[in-house]
């Protein structure tokens, strides 16, 4: 098998980021297979192509999985307890984040949320945020 | 490629040390030569796994200094870094070089000194081995990651915290049994069950501990093993990977880099697990046995939770796992925990585990996850080789 494109993201992280402050997802979506890649990469690990197109998410998911940190890294302890999610897209790719307007003991599995822009925009990188979404 | 065996293994005691990586691997390494009846003169080279020597140590380049200190300046020595499995990857490249012909005897095995920084910045030199991007910021740590997983796998296969619990109590009463753990009292399950949140749903008694500690094993080609005492033969030696960042991942509830690393090693081995006796795996979370146990096909995929429960892995069960009381009670000390792993697989195959000892044991299998499961080596031992 030879390898006839030149393997490339169609996205850099900095751009992914610069999505983020502005509260929009843009992940890359692989015209091969329709695999969805954050972050981005070079070759897709589902069919191994090397095609690339971008693709703006709507922003809803749902709670994949949840935890509280309570005993936090150094730098982070002023805002300890605080909770990081993992949450499915409705697209299908999975995204990492913190909460806002999510009580620590309202989380669970299946919590329909939607992102938010992060509260520091100008952190680098931003931190993406998930806010509670009434369900459909 | 030739047959090759661990004959000689040495082991700190795990726990708070005043002495540095290179001292306390020159403790371990002197006493894997006295097991092995052998002089420094016959090791050709080194290899080391150490994580954090950086922050802990402000020590780079640690492996010219393990053999400075062991008194053996001339060997090539070479640090190896895979997170939490560093001394395991150092184990396997070894084995390499042996089994190609290239050596005879090399000294292989880790050392990490963590207890010289106050918890917090542990907490977040260890997050360095989670992805920078994505997950250092939203200020995921280690207990996070485990947590994340914990999550999963209760809300995919009903897993609960009282059989994550079980455990903690099994490997702690396994500790208590061995001379080397860092925590040699027993637990209860009330007592892990109240101990403080560290990241819901896991507590202080599901996490391992902080450790200073080193471990080491000479690993020798056939020829030279036949004239040692009891050689323990390696098997197989896999590793295999998964996405780094947590979210990248297929499925949480599962360790694919586990499922991956074992299907490789039992291949090699032409075995599979049902010819397994004892077992060494990572547990530096309660979760991570839990899954581990099924990753590696020991339990089928949610039952390793009730097996915990009903002390199917504990000794004198059906398959005993962390007889040495695991990362959980003989405590973690990084980069030397691979190794550590590997030398209680010889010293149960030998028959020479004391108090532990896992009857009659022909094949043990060590598990080493290197952070955020990205990172799994799988090594299988016998009685016999292969």
């Amino acid at each position: 098998m030879s390898v006839t494109a030149v393997a490339g993201s169609a996205l850099s992280l900095k751009e992914f980021f610069d999505g983020v402050r502005a509260g929009e997802i843009t992940v890359q979506r692989c015209t091969g297979c329709g695999e969805l890649a954050v972050p981005p990469k070079a070759f897709c690990p589902g069919c191994g192509g090397t095609t690339w197109e971008r693709r703006l998410l709507g922003g809803d998911g749902e709670v994949a999985s949840f935890t509280v940190i309570r005993v936090p890294p150094a730098a982070l302890a002023p805002e300890a307890p605080y909770a990081i999610v993992v949450v499915r897209m409705a697209e299908g790719a999975s995204l990492l984040g913190r909460t806002d307007g999510i009580a620590l003991d309202g989380l669970r599995v299946g919590l329909p949320v939607r992102v938010a822009p992060p509260a520091d925009p100008t952190a680098t990188p931003p931190v993406i945020r998930f806010r509670p979404r009434p369900a459909a | 490629m030739r047959h090759v065996a661990v004959v000689g293994v040495g082991v700190t005691k795990f726990g708070r040390h005043e002495r540095t990586c290179a001292e306390l691997f020159a403790e371990a390494a002197a006493e894997a030569l006295a097991d092995a009846d052998m002089r420094p003169d016959a090791l050709q080279g080194i290899y080391l796994g150490n994580v954090v020597g950086e922050a802990g140590e402000r020590q780079l380049h640690m492996g010219p200094q393990v053999a400075s200190a062991l008194g053996v300046p001339h060997l090539a020595a070479t640090r190896f870094e895979t997170a939490c499995a560093s001394s395991h990857a150092a184990f396997r490249h070894a084995l390499f070089e042996v089994a190609s012909g290239a050596a005879d005897v090399l000294l292989v095995g880790g050392a990490e000194r963590v207890l010289t920084m106050p918890t917090e910045r542990s907490t977040e030199v260890f997050a360095y081995a989670s992805d920078a991007v994505f997950e250092q910021p939203a200020g995921l740590t280690f207990p996070g990651v485990f947590a994340l997983i914990a999550r999963a796998h209760m809300a995919k296969h009903g897993t609960t915290e009282e059989q994550m619990a079980h455990v903690a109590v099994k490997n702690h009463r396994h500790g208590a049994l061995n001379p080397k753990a860092q925590f040699r009292k027993e637990i209860t399950l009330e007592q892990v069950m109240s101990s403080a949140k560290i990241a819901d749903p896991l507590k202080l008694y599901d996490c391992c501990p902080f450790s200073d500690g080193a471990a080491a094993v000479i690993i020798a080609s056939e020829p030279v093993a036949r004239r040692t005492r009891k050689p323990v033969w390696v098997l197989a030696s896999a590793q295999a990977g998964d996405a780094m960042c947590l979210h990248d991942k297929r499925d949480l509830s599962r360790a694919l880099a586990t499922e991956r690393a074992a299907q490789a090693a039992y291949r090699q081995a032409g075995i599979g697990p049902e010819d397994v006796d004892v077992v060494e795996l990572h547990d530096c979370f309660t979760i991570a046995e839990i899954v581990a146990t099924e990753g590696l096909g020991l339990f089928e995929p949610g039952t390793g939770g009730p097996a915990a429960e009903k002390g199917e892995t504990g000794l004198g069960g059906r398959l005993p796992v962390n007889p040495s009381g695991g990362l959980k009670a003989k405590g973690h000390p990084i980069g030397a925990t691979g190794a550590a792993q590997i030398g209680e697989l010889a010293m149960q195959l030998r028959g020479e585990a004391g108090p532990r000892q896992v009857e009659g044991a022909r094949v043990g299998l060590a598990h080493t996850l290197g952070g955020n499961t990205a990172t799994v080596l799988v090594s299988l031992l016998g009685r016999e080789p292969r």
